[in-house]
């Protein structure tokens, strides 16, 4: 280890800082923002580093940099492009034992500055020593994204709790197993979704129980079309603290993969005419689980809110007084259009897009054609593929033309996609030759005219690819 | 932790895409970047779905794309945590429209991109929500393909899916809404050339996007079709921000209800049977404007 790593108080405390342009302003930023009284010295400063260091009571002295600045300072920060300045600076700061920082000069720092994630009151710094900024700062993406900002509020939320839980509890281990709790569970959750009030009484009641197995919580989590890449962040950070997870067939064995490890998988199929556990079980089965105290995750394909039944889920939940999250997912119209080439709408040929199931269950009355035959509009019939006869004889009799275009998208931005295109006349028999297999959404309207142009994922095939 | 069992995750996750042979996005710019310097080679351009606004609906490619940008191209509607994320080195392009000024033409949007292509640059075009959906995805690939340039789509979360799960009401359901339909609305009222008719049908959801400017004429148009002047329409503004907040309402009062609250761009519009639960998750939402 090179550096030790330390955080540094510097609230009031005068910091010198010797340069006045883009640098020194981006230091001088950091350096307020940790509360320090900012003393700039330089020839001429930046007209917006002086008003930022006005405002927070620093200090701005025009003028040549002498060692007498160095008096009653905390630390000490060139950014300066005078080399020989930059190395007055530092022995002079070194011999009064202050900490130094040259900006881009390694050699006469005896600090540096990490990168750094700001959640305060929790901070995360990244250095590479020096040796790779850009690999500390490309490390810091990545901490940006996985840490939710809502860390920032927990820090806060729980920190006012300290105290009375150390009062609470006694013994070392029971505190950090209730910490850990909290911090994991359905409590941090609640503050990374905005609901901080909600956060703070349940603290407050799991501070007062003397057991403190509460109630679990279900996610109800859009996995997407397949590919594990188009999953959410949040998706992703939730199926990582599951305790089980609740899938059907449309969630991809790569999505799945990436599951908590130590978590029950369930399987509640829903094959097409084939539903292993029906809609009433799957409800009963994540009211069960939650009741034990379990975080359940309810994966299903595409959004939840889309053809995935998650409302008559959450009304179940509801009714059982367990918390929930719905979390978006792309759904199956959205991705196997972009990755098709086609897109849903468009300013001449279609200013609406409709998604409508193709799964009739004998209540073909139910689906108005007459209706369906507007122009301008983009249908995407989802689970249309054993329908299709029926859908496309239903729009031309109800007046749409013969050759209004048709694509199917198979198995959508998974490898094995395939996009069959056609009109309302001839897809059926393209298909009984093609043989596309399911999931699979069929696009109707102007917008897959397009396709042949806007193809890039994939193989294409059909009558006018 | 959340992160620390979050990070591996990554390198499992990268690892498994690259053996399942697609994510081929990625591979492309792994060899455009070494092909880069050469300034004859032109780069490559990705539309970015971006999600309705919130940082962690951001999908893993999105991410990884944005994390190594050289030129961003974005919109209004991009969320601020998610421009955070573009590098200090990127060179950025704001080219938002609000709505009734488009400060930068479509047409130089297209330029644009595929002049900083033919510089041998990785472009990123950023839009908010799915780029299939309202957002003139097939414009500006006709730019790139009319100048040779090679381009890739990252779909992201429309905002219809992000509001709704947000309030957390379906947009589809057995009983009460056998389809869903987005319609835009940027249009002043005169010019919303829908098929009022079929979109006052009491059996479907509608989702107007980019709709509160023509609220009147949508509440006028819909109940003078057939729609009770009770029926509910949600308004999200904001949607899956910390600063959303929904307005439950009635096609008769959501108008003077909207301008009470001074619901402002971004909001969606939802309208149909499945708003009505979201009166009953109302009190889980951090900043909810009730309707009386």
């Amino acid at each position: 280890m090179d550096y030790l790593p330390l955080f540094f108080d510097l609230k009031s405390r005068v910091a010198l800082l010797i340069g006045g342009g883009d640098v020194a302003l981006r230091k001088a930023r950091l350096l307020v923002r940790a509360g320090a009284c900012v003393r700039v010295v330089s020839r001429e400063v930046h007209a917006e580093l002086d008003e930022l260091v006005e405002l927070h009571q620093g200090q701005v002295i025009i003028g040549e940099y002498h060692p007498a600045l160095m008096d009653e300072v905390a630390l000490v920060v060139a950014a300066t492009d005078d080399q020989a300045l930059n190395e007055r600076v530092h022995y002079d700061a070194l011999a009064r034992s202050l900490p130094v920082n040259v900006v881009d000069n390694p050699s006469l720092c005896t600090f540096v500055f990490p990168a750094i994630v700001d959640r305060s009151p929790i901070v995360i710094g990244i250095s590479s020593g020096g040796q790779s900024p850009v690999l500390a700062r490309l490390l810091r993406a990545k901490l940006e994204t996985l840490i939710p900002s809502g860390y920032s509020r927990l820090g806060t939320l729980v920190g006012g709790f300290r105290d009375r839980v150390k009062a609470r509890f006694s013994n070392v281990n029971e505190r950090r197993k209730f910490w850990e709790h909290v911090l994991q569970g359905e409590i941090a959750e609640r503050v990374f979704s905005g609901r901080d009030e909600e956060a703070a009484e349940m603290l407050e009641q799991a501070l007062s129980f003397e057991s403190g197995e509460a109630v679990g919580e279900v996610y109800l989590v859009g996995a997407g079309p397949g590919d594990p890449e188009l999953l959410t962040f949040k998706a992703l950070r939730l199926m990582q603290q599951a305790d089980v997870v609740i899938y059907d067939r449309l969630v991809s064995p790569q999505v799945l993969d990436l599951c908590r490890r130590d978590a029950d998988l369930i399987y509640v199929g829903k094959e097409r005419d084939n539903h292993s556990v029906p809609q009433h079980g799957i409800n009963a089965l994540l009211v069960a689980h939650a009741r034990q105290g379990r975080r359940v995750v309810r994966l299903k394909g595409g959004d939840p809110f889309i053809f995935g039944r998650g409302g008559e889920e959450i009304e179940e939940l509801r009714a059982a007084g367990i918390p929930f999250q719905v979390v978006p997912g792309i759904t199956a119209a959205s991705a196997c259009s972009t990755y098709a080439g086609i897109p849903l709408t468009h300013r001449e040929y279609a200013q609406s897009v409709k998604f409508v199931t193709g799964q009739l269950k004998n209540r073909t009355s139910d689906l108005n054609f007459s209706e369906l035959v507007h122009p301008n509009q983009t249908i995407v019939f989802y689970m249309g593929l054993h329908t299709l006869d029926h859908l496309c004889r239903g729009l031309i009799e109800h007046g749409k033309p013969e050759s209004t275009p048709v694509a199917i998208v198979s198995q959508g931005t998974s490898p094995q996609q395939r996009v069959l295109t056609g009109t309302l006349s001839d897809i059926v028999a393209l298909q009984q030759v093609a043989q596309l297999p399911a999931p699979a959404v069929v696009i109707v309207g102007e917008v897959v005219e397009l396709q042949s142009r806007l193809s890039w994922f994939g193989k294409a095939e059909g009558s006018q690819a | 932790m959340l992160w620390s069992n979050a990070y591996p995750l990554f390198g499992q996750l990268m690892s498994k895409v690259a053996g399942l042979g697609i994510g081929n996005g990625a591979r492309d710019t792994g060899h455009n970047r070494q092909t880069m310097r050469n300034a004859r080679t032109p780069g490559q351009v990705h539309l970015i779905g971006c999600g309705p606004g919130a940082m962690d609906l951001l999908t893993v490619r999105a991410l990884r794309l944005i994390e190594r940008a050289e030129v961003v191209i974005y919109d209004r509607l991009v969320g601020e945590d998610i421009l955070a994320l573009i590098p200090h080195s990127a060179q950025r392009y704001y080219v938002g429209k609000a709505p009734g000024h488009h400060s930068v033409s479509q047409a130089r949007i297209g330029e644009l991109m595929v002049e900083q292509a033919l510089q041998g640059n990785t472009v990123l075009r950023l839009k908010g929500g799915d780029p299939a959906i309202f957002a003139r995805m097939a414009e500006e690939i006709e730019a790139l393909n009319n100048a040779g340039i090679q381009w890739h789509i990252v779909p992201g979360i429309t905002a219809a899916s992000g509001c709704a799960a947000a309030a957390g009401i379906p947009l589809t359901d057995r009983n009460s809404a056998h389809q869903v339909r987005f319609i835009t609305a940027t249009h002043h009222a005169d010019h919303l050339q829908h098929d009022w008719a079929a979109l006052a049908r009491p059996d479907q959801t509608l989702v107007f996007y980019m709709g509160l400017e023509s609220l009147t004429a949508i509440s006028a148009s819909l109940r003078a079709h057939g729609l009770p002047d009770d029926w509910p329409i949600l308004l999200v503004e904001n949607g899956t921000r910390d600063t959303q907040r929904n307005l439950l309402s009635t096609l008769d009062s959501v108008v003077e209800q909207a301008q009470e609250a001074r619901f402002k761009t971004p909001s969606l519009i939802i309208v149909g049977q499945v708003t009505r639960s979201a009166r009953q998750t109302a009190t889980l939402l951090a900043q909810t404007v009730h309707a009386a």
